[in-house]
């Protein structure tokens, strides 16, 4: 009856062994970063980027977030944060109004609050790194696929779930930008992939079947973009049937290069990390001010600020004359 | 006729829904596109039927969907290092194996509760495997996709594949008395026992035998796509675990046989592309699965009963 | 499996399995006391030791131990409930739902939504006791359904949010000293408790789990008990949605996600076995507690935050502690049955 807590005795006994006692005496700035989602590649490489900065300026970088997209979770990560007395807490929203009231409360704790990728409400922070408005990315994919598709014909969108906060406001975006702009394209369905590119390749594939003259796919999560290339080349309609959407390099270059994928769009997603624990360390040094209108970041050199917003530049498109020169 | 109840109303449920298609959206029925779907269900089906003998001796396995993950990462990982797919194949079965010698060690040699043992390694699992690969893909050398054949000789093999072990285990099932030995033990433990069976060995060689099949099925799954994600199988014992009570098997033990799972997956696989035919808002889409599962259950539900 | 010990020492054994969780649970918090409260650069005392945290815990566990309540009396029954994470979602979307579109006073809306809560547990019942179906199989297809209506009735885009601060009081905000929220469960743990140990509906729920025949050749109206507790499971979920909705300031058709298995982890921990008839409300509340402190301090260790990993960890030490959990009841039976084999030889 006694058995587990005599194994359990042991195990955190072995544990407490292993464990150096930590004292945060060492006077480093401890910057936090939460990704949306851990695992995803995206916010891998942001994380590069940000260890990068980390390393040149000399700070702690807490990096942790659900390992999958969830709101309730980021909130608990953020108040953990808040108790262990963090300097600056970063970031990716999941859904606006659920984390602000975690960051209004680190706020009233004198922890700066910045924001990047994705913004929370407004007050709730202090400055957003942004990387290409929601209205930039939604303009961006639809320009890059009414240009591929002559202005005319039906495609249809592969997103994340049909919950995701970022890919919600891109597609409400479309939804007026298309039909004002484009109104000889037909968006013919939004299929959700759950972030899984098996899903996505099933999903396009039926979509491709069901829809004889859809001309392009565009997927708007980065584990869709594979997926949605992969079914058009195992449907046989390379060339007939485009792919466009956000991804990283490395999970497309094979795509682009085969022909089956036009252009993949992304901000420098491991600039973005890197910004955003440059700005994080100035903003906790009191370098960083309100009314700001540029920012100087290491070696990145000057980024521009908006409003409250410093803003990483145009998302990028890689296509197959320049995707072999990035790594990420 | 009463026997076979539900794999006969199962079976004709799928045929509406296809009957409904050719009626109603006849760009079902292509033969390309449907070729594509079924090989991204073969893995699926290769682990249903590992599932169709657990269940049926009375357990469950919740832990498929991260023990496919953990296979489909490590052999990934071997076949990017070079090794041949003639040794990445044996080692994700064998590292399946393991896996499921670990919950059969739990539930056969402990008698702990199946439900729970393979919750908590369902959890330990894919937290392992997050805290280890953090999300990246898994980039395969070209000769993984398709075994180096061509596309369609490539589609048809993993088909076939799946369908002969089908095939096997539903002969298996009923001819050989090891599968006997199966519902015997799910029937009735101790009265299997006292006719000589061991229920402890079956129990376990079951969990066993589902390791492998996770294993084998996570080698069908990225020999059809030049990256491997972690996350592949991430909700896979749900979808599975449906196809199979769908199809008919007893969730108490000692019923069912794979013809009915089999109907049952091809029924819930049908649902999402046939959606997409009809032009119908993803946003139903998990609302009619859970609609079909029940009425499935309901259909079985009413009939007359013996006792 | 305890059939062949007296009732005394069965009872006896849950309570020392009690009292064991509960010394796990204080060893575990002073470990975490220990090595997970340190001082910043500050100098402020920061991490596990610190009030806050110590509400923000109480704070995070109050719907996942509200569905453990609920899932309670179910598991008693020998019965599971897949649904009441979905069901969340659902609840939250039909509040959220109902006071913004339908305009009607919050109030109102909360009783609308508890009411929905429970006639979705309904459903669930009347599946289960007049059809005679598995609750497994049933409740994964609601688990299913529910989720699915969630996002049918929100077409997975709308976000109920704006709510008033009376409301958000219920979720962020102190009431005597605790967590506003706090009471609330407490008030749902004492109503559960007195249901299941203080009367004989919940002497009924434990014999139904045992043997359902048994139950009812000694006049037992099996279905109709069986039947409320998945009603009695769906009004908690409600209220679970309501707390949930209160916290994050908003109601969305992702509410609750994954939530199901992360309570039945907490019930089967307290002692609860998965087969019925044995467990305990207490010992629920104890699972909750101590899953609820191994999370959150795991997340406040040094050595943990340094690699990044507080999810991960604290899965896998969940996972890791169920088995010893699971490992250690039946530690007894191995013992006796040990005993027992020389003389049976």
């Amino acid at each position: 009856m006694k058995s587990p807590a005599l194994p359990l005795c042991i195990v955190l006994g072995l544990l407490a062994a292993g464990l150096a006692p930590v004292h945060a005496a060492d006077a480093k700035l401890v910057i936090t970063m939460m990704p949306k989602a851990k695992g995803n590649a995206y916010f891998i490489s942001c994380k590069a980027g940000a260890d990068k900065a980390a390393k040149e300026l000399g700070v702690e970088l807490l990096f942790d977030g659900p390992t999958d997209s969830n709101a309730a979770k980021q909130n608990e990560i953020v108040e953990n944060w808040i108790t262990l007395g963090v300097d600056v807490i970063t970031v990716a929203a999941e859904n606006k109004e659920g984390i602000s009231t975690a960051l209004r409360k680190a706020q009233k704790q004198g922890i700066k609050v910045l924001t990047y990728d994705a913004d929370a409400l407004a007050d709730a922070r202090s400055f957003f790194v942004n990387q290409a408005t929601p209205q930039g990315i939604a303009y961006g994919l639809l320009d890059e696929a009414a240009r591929l598709m002559g202005g005319e014909g039906e495609f249809a969108i592969i997103t994340a779930t049909l919950t995701a906060g970022n890919q919600r406001e891109w597609l409400k975006y479309m939804d007026t930008y298309l039909p004002q702009k484009y109104p000889k394209m037909k968006l013919v369905a939004v299929r959700p992939s759950d972030d899984l590119k098996d899903k996505a390749q099933s999903e396009a594939t039926a979509l491709m079947s069901a829809n004889p003259n859809l001309k392009l796919l565009m997927a708007i999560c980065t584990p869709g973009t594979p997926g949605a290339a992969e079914a058009v080349k195992q449907a046989g309609k390379t060339g007939k049937v485009n792919v466009i959407g956000l991804g990283l390099p490395n999970e497309n270059k094979r795509y682009v290069h085969e022909g089956v994928t036009e252009s993949v769009m992304l901000w420098n997603t491991e600039d973005l990390g890197y910004l955003t624990v440059y700005a994080a360390a100035a903003l906790a040094k009191d370098e960083l001010k309100a009314g700001a209108t540029s920012f100087k970041a290491g070696k990145l050199g000057a980024f521009e600020i908006k409003g409250d917003n410093i803003l990483l530049g145009k998302p990028y498109i890689f296509n197959r004359a320049n995707i072999d020169r990035f790594d990420f | 006729m009463n026997r076979y109840f539900r794999e006969i109303s199962v079976t004709i449920a799928l045929g509406l829904v296809l009957l409904a298609m050719a009626v109603l959206a006849p760009g079902f029925f292509q033969p390309q596109p449907l070729l594509s779907l079924v090989t991204r269900e073969a893995p699926t089906l290769v682990v249903a039927c590992g599932m169709v003998l657990v269940i049926i001796s009375r357990q469950i396995d919740i832990s498929v969907g991260s023990q496919f993950s953990v296979c489909s990462i490590c052999a990934g990982l071997l076949a990017a290092r070079g090794w041949p797919l003639m040794l990445v194949v044996p080692a994700s079965v064998a590292v399946g194996a393991l896996l499921g010698a670990g919950n059969g060690l739990l539930v056969a040699g402990l008698g702990l509760p199946s439900i729970v043992v393979t919750l908590a390694t369902m959890v330990i699992l894919r937290q392992g495997l997050n805290l280890v690969q953090q999300g990246a893909f898994v980039n395969l050398p070209d000769n993984v996709q398709w075994f180096g054949l061509s596309q369609a000789v490539g589609q048809w093999t993993l088909v076939a594949a799946a369908l002969v072990l089908l095939v096997a285990f539903g002969l298996a099932m009923r001819r050989i008395a090891a599968g006997r030995w199966v519902y015997a033990v799910g029937a009735d433990a101790e009265a299997a026992r006292l006719a000589g069976i061991r229920p402890q060995l079956v129990t376990f060689l079951v969990f066993v035998l589902m390791g492998i099949l996770a294993g084998l099925a996570a080698t069908m799954n990225i020999v059809q796509s030049p990256q491997v994600q972690p996350m592949a199988g991430a909700g896979l014992e749900l979808k599975v675990i449906a196809a199979v009570v769908v199809g008919g098997v007893a969730i108490s033990g000692g019923g069912g046989n794979v013809w009915g799972a089999f109907a049952g997956l091809l029924l819930l696989a049908c649902v999402s592309p046939a959606l997409t035919h009809l032009h119908i808002e993803a946003y139903w889409e998990k609302a009619i699965q859970g609609a079909i599962i029940l009425l499935a259950v309901v259909a079985d539900g009413l009939r007359p009963r013996k006792n | 499996m305890n059939q062949n010990s007296p009732s005394a020492g069965w009872k006896s054994v849950v309570l020392r399995y009690e009292t064991l969780l509960l010394a796990v649970l204080v060893v575990e918090w002073f470990f975490f006391y220990h090595y997970g409260t340190t001082v910043n650069r500050k100098g402020v005392v920061v991490g596990f030791g610190t009030l806050d945290r110590q509400f923000d815990i109480l704070r995070h566990s109050c719907e996942i131990g509200l569905l453990a309540l609920a899932l309670t009396p179910v598991i008693l029954t020998a019965g599971i409930d897949l649904s009441v994470g979905s069901l969340l979602g659902l609840c939250a979307i039909i509040f959220g739902k109902l006071w913004r579109e339908g305009g009607l006073e919050l109030p109102l809306a909360a009783v609308l939504t508890l009411l929905a809560g429970a006639l979705a547990g309904g459903l669930n019942a009347g599946l289960i006791t007049r059809l005679r179906l598995p609750p497994l199989i049933v409740t994964l297809g609601t688990y299913s359904l529910f989720r699915g209506l969630a996002e049918a009735l929100t077409h997975g885009a709308v976000t109920y949010t704006d709510f008033p601060a009376e409301f958000l009081f219920f979720g962020q905000e102190r009431w005597l000293g605790l967590p506003t929220q706090a009471w609330l469960f407490l008030l749902a743990a004492i109503a559960v408790w007195v249901l299941v140990h203080r009367t004989t509906f919940g002497r009924s729920f434990r014999a139904i789990g045992f043997s359902p025949e048994g139950a009812r050749y000694a006049g037992l109206p099996v279905g109709h008990r069986t039947g409320l507790v998945y009603v009695l499971a769906g009004l908690i979920a409600a209220l679970a949605a309501l707390i949930y909705t209160a916290r994050l300031g908003q109601a969305k058709a992702d509410a609750g996600t994954g939530y199901e298995l992360f309570a039945i982890t907490a019930v089967v921990l307290g002692g609860t076995s998965i087969f019925g008839g044995r467990g305990s409300v207490s010992g629920t509340l104890l699972g909750v507690a101590a899953i609820a402190v191994l999370k959150n301090g795991l997340a406040c260790l040094p050595v943990v935050i340094r690699m990044n990993a507080a999810e991960e960890m604290s899965g896998m030490f969940t996972g890791a502690l169920l088995l010893l959990a699971l490992a250690g009841s039946i530690l007894p039976n191995i013992l006796s049955t040990l005993r027992l084999r020389p003389q049976a030889g």
